[in-house]
């Protein structure tokens, strides 16, 4: 069986628009796709990265107080030991801000050298009494040892600036690379020098969605929060009690404080949905519109090739009248259509690198890793391939006596 | 001639329902696609204020530690809020025609009828300026004047959604409720105000770029009186600690925003010539060591240097054309078959005696109402589209979901676009099809 591309040529030449028409979609679907799936694996990679806390049984309220009257070193111990005293609570704490929120939040940086010389790293503050606010968070301690009671400093320390800090993981490796950050000196922004006294397992801190703080940069000092007038209570419980110690915890600290107000009260089960939901919906639109494309492509492809098979009936008759077979008629449209994918592909896959480009350089997205590219070539080529099999096959059942008709 | 045509559109369309369908369908989710990202975009990149976009300033001065910038990715950027010493400063200075000074304090509620439990509400610490400069509506009593700014008085202004959580939605003007455990009297309540972005205040503090303004307003000074510490961002340097108020007050924390009037160039000029001594008499007494960087900022140009709209918002707003771009492609290609299928029927009306034009014109019809169609589809499944929006971000922090609501410019724009572009897609196809030459198409087959 011969193919012969001449007729198949001759026949693209004669009316090219819908071939164009074709290639033009194929070409834009293709740049995208690829794209389009390339960002939506990099969100999906964000969304697996664990917070390394226990986000289903931890909840955190946030409060501050109303008036100068409002003392908040009491109003803390009275709310922790309340806390502690409700049946199906683990653990309770209280530090600056709520975890996977913005909440309270307090940024800041850290240098390795005395006067703010060389690079800052950006990291996430947790102040509090350290024991307390790593069971709570259900973190382990990897290295070191936690704040001593008299360690801990009030609220409002006055002259008194903090000696010690405990890292993450991640943010020790990030103040030294090398190795140990154990024992070792990091700096803070008033160039006070604080002694590393223990590494944490990895978990985020009070960092929202955006910022500029890498996600697992988080450290504790030995302050007890609330100079600002806020602070959070964090409680774990036991898992399933979680909603009624939330409910009973938020009605008594609500009412019993007459100089402070709750601002929020939030679990981070929440917190976390409300986390990732930027993630998660964006490469939803993202999947949902290249589907679309998608399908809206392989109709294109399926209309050119039954238009074409219907405007060239006689021709196929014709063909099947001296000899041809249906697989060499069916052959032909599949052949035609490949050809308009392979054009498809080519000028779709020079598109695709050029957005790839400009996402790189005005959006600041890593460099789209080629392997996309082919997967979606060979992806597109087998779906517009697909697209074209039904009308190729009802040309093959074309009779060969329509060559032979007059009307 | 128009009913005619008509009515062969409608013929045609009965003739090839599927078809039909899928085109209007393609083109509808195209529209779709575009209406809810051209929304957010548009509510994103919009200028609520754009009336007095000329006359109102906002004021930076940097301040800032002379070791580094206070944005290390915008180093040529000013502190987008002041010192308590530079915004009272500023403030005190006659040039301006209106000017207000801005901080958010957080605080409590009580005190109503009915209310079990304090509220804890977002406070905006201003001065009477702010009701004017900004327009802001009231539905009940006006804002405090400037008198009650210098005492201060205990007067205060809830929002329209405060008021109604608290008194039901009644006019509460003279009723007296305790903020912050103290007795204010209600002066004023807001109408519905939501500036999107809302750029008085865009350092992303209390409710983000996009999310509600306040819940109440108090004088500015209430916030000194009660030491209440700063309930928005703050930024701070230096060495030294603040644990007391007297310490933040002198402190080079910035955490105010000030917004002058100045409708002319001139009051323009002499004001900056103010900021420039200003710095020059702090810098010799060793305050404002970095390079001087006094500024005034209009409105628009307050939005552009914080980046208010997300490049995400850009980035699905192109694919969202993209998708547009492919569906329309999508129709040409349909819509030329289709005609060409049909060229027969043309052929003999060609031969009856039609021109080459009204062949034209009656396919153009055909495709004007193929757009309307389109189009129509294509706004409610945009509708539902933002609906889908609100929804999936309801519980996130992002500003995509706030800015999501319908915005009848956003989608005139949409609307408008994609009718133009259907209409544009049909104009080969329907020129191509006037073109065929009816002799051919009378032979048998």
């Amino acid at each position: 069986m011969s193919l012969d591309i001449r007729p198949l040529l001759s026949a693209l030449r004669r009316s090219p628009t819908g071939a164009i028409l074709v290639t033009l979609q194929v070409a834009i679907t293709l740049a995208v796709l690829v794209n389009a799936a390339f960002l939506v694996s990099q969100r999906i990679a964000q969304l697996e990265q664990p917070t390394g806390l226990d986000t289903d049984n931890t909840f955190g309220i946030m409060l501050g107080g109303v008036s100068n009257k409002f003392n908040v070193a009491r109003a803390e111990s009275e709310d922790l030991a309340y806390l502690r005293s409700l049946p199906g609570v683990v653990a309770a704490t209280v530090t600056v801000g709520i975890p996977l929120t913005g909440m309270g939040s307090w940024n800041s940086e850290l240098w390795r050298q005395p006067g703010q010389r060389g690079t800052p790293v950006a990291t996430n503050m947790m102040n509090g009494d350290s024991r307390s606010l790593l069971s709570t968070l259900d973190v382990p301690l990897i290295a070191g040892r936690n704040f001593r009671a008299d360690e801990i400093l009030p609220p409002s320390p006055g002259k008194e600036s903090p000696a010690e800090i405990i890292l993450t993981r991640a943010l020790a490796q990030a103040l030294f690379p090398h190795g140990d950050a154990l024992g070792k000196t990091v700096y803070d922004s008033a160039s006070n020098p604080l002694t590393v006294l223990g590494v944490a397992r990895n978990f985020m801190g009070a960092v929202g969605g955006g910022g500029d703080v890498p996600r697992y940069h988080a450290a504790l000092l030995p302050i007890t929060p609330g100079q600002s007038g806020f602070y959070a209570l964090l409680v774990r419980t036991q898992p399933g009690r979680r909603d009624e110690v939330l409910r009973i915890a938020q009605q008594h600290i609500g009412a019993s404080h007459r100089d402070g107000v709750i601002g929020q009260t939030l679990t981070l089960a929440a917190a976390k949905d409300a986390f990732e939901a930027d993630n998660r919906n964006k490469a939803v639109f993202l999947s949902v519109v290249t589907a679309f494309m998608l399908a809206v492509c392989c109709l294109g492809i399926f209309g050119l090739t039954t238009f074409n098979v219907g405007s060239r009936t006689r021709q196929i008759g014709t063909r099947r009248a001296v000899g041809a077979r249906r697989r060499d008629i069916v052959a032909h449209f599949m052949v035609e259509n490949a050809l308009i994918l392979t054009a498809g592909a080519l000028l779709g896959s020079v598109l695709a690198l050029a957005v790839s480009d400009w996402l790189t350089t005005d959006y600041g997205l890593p460099r789209l890793d080629l392997a996309y590219l082919l997967a979606g070539v060979i992806v597109l080529w087998v779906i517009g391939e697909l697209a074209a099999w039904q009308p190729a096959r009802r040309a093959a059942s074309i009779p060969p006596s329509v060559a032979t008709r007059t009307v | 001639m128009l009913g005619y045509y008509l009515r062969l559109a409608f013929k045609s369309f009965r003739r090839t329902p599927g078809l039909t369908a899928l085109m209007a369908g393609a083109i509808a989710f195209g529209i779709a696609a575009c209406i809810v990202t051209l929304t957010v975009y548009h509510t994103m990149s919009g200028n609520p204020i754009w009336w007095k976009n000329d006359v109102l300033y906002a004021v930076t001065m940097d301040s800032w530690d002379p070791k580094g910038a206070y944005d290390a990715a915008h180093p040529q950027m000013a502190p987008d809020q002041l010192t308590y010493q530079d915004a009272t400063y500023l403030y005190g200075s006659n040039i301006p025609r209106r000017k207000t000074l801005l901080t958010l304090v957080g605080g409590a509620l009580s005190g109503a009828p009915d209310q079990s439990i304090p509220l804890s509400v977002l406070t905006e610490a201003t001065t009477a300026g702010f009701f004017h400069m900004f327009d802001v509506p009231f539905e009940y009593g006006g804002p405090w004047n400037a008198v009650a700014d210098s005492g201060p008085e205990p007067l205060i202004v809830l929002s329209r959604e405060e008021n109604d959580k608290l008194f039901g939605g009644a006019d509460s003007v003279g009723r007296t409720i305790l903020w912050n455990n103290l007795s204010f009297r209600i002066v004023g309540v807001l109408n519905r105000w939501y500036p999107q972005p809302k750029f008085y205040n865009l350092t992303g503090g209390g409710s983000g770029d996009f999310g509600r303004p306040a819940d109440a307003y108090v004088p500015f000074r209430w916030d000194a009186i009660l030491h209440r510490w700063p309930g928005g961002s703050m930024g701070c340097w230096g060495s030294g600690h603040i644990d007391t108020f007297e310490q933040l007050l002198n402190s080079e924390c910035v955490w105010i925003t000030l917004w002058v009037e100045l409708p002319t160039a001139a009051r323009r000029a002499r004001f900056l010539d103010l900021m420039n001594a200003y710095w020059v008499q702090q810098h010799q007494q060793g305050r404002f060591q970095r390079p001087r960087n006094n500024h005034l900022w209009n409105v628009s140009q307050w939005l552009a240097i914080h980046g208010v709209v997300s490049s995400d918002s850009r980035l699905l707003l192109r694919l969202a054309f993209a998708f547009l771009a492919v569906c329309l492609i999508n129709t040409v290609g349909i819509l030329l078959a289709k005609f060409l299928r049909g060229a027969s029927l043309s052929g003999i009306r060609r031969a009856l005696g039609a021109s080459r034009r009204q062949i034209f014109a009656q396919h153009l019809i055909e495709v004007a109402l193929l757009s309307l169609v389109g189009s129509l589809l294509g706004l409610a499944l945009g509708a539902l589209g933002l609906l889908g929006v609100r929804a999936m971000y309801a519980h996130s922090y992002s500003d995509y979901g706030a800015a999501a609501h319908f915005d009848p410019h956003g989608i005139l724009w949409a609307l408008v676009l994609a009718a133009l572009s259907t209409l544009l897609a049909g104009l080969y196809p329907a020129w191509r099809i006037g073109r065929v030459s009816p002799a051919l198409y009378l032979k048998s087959q």
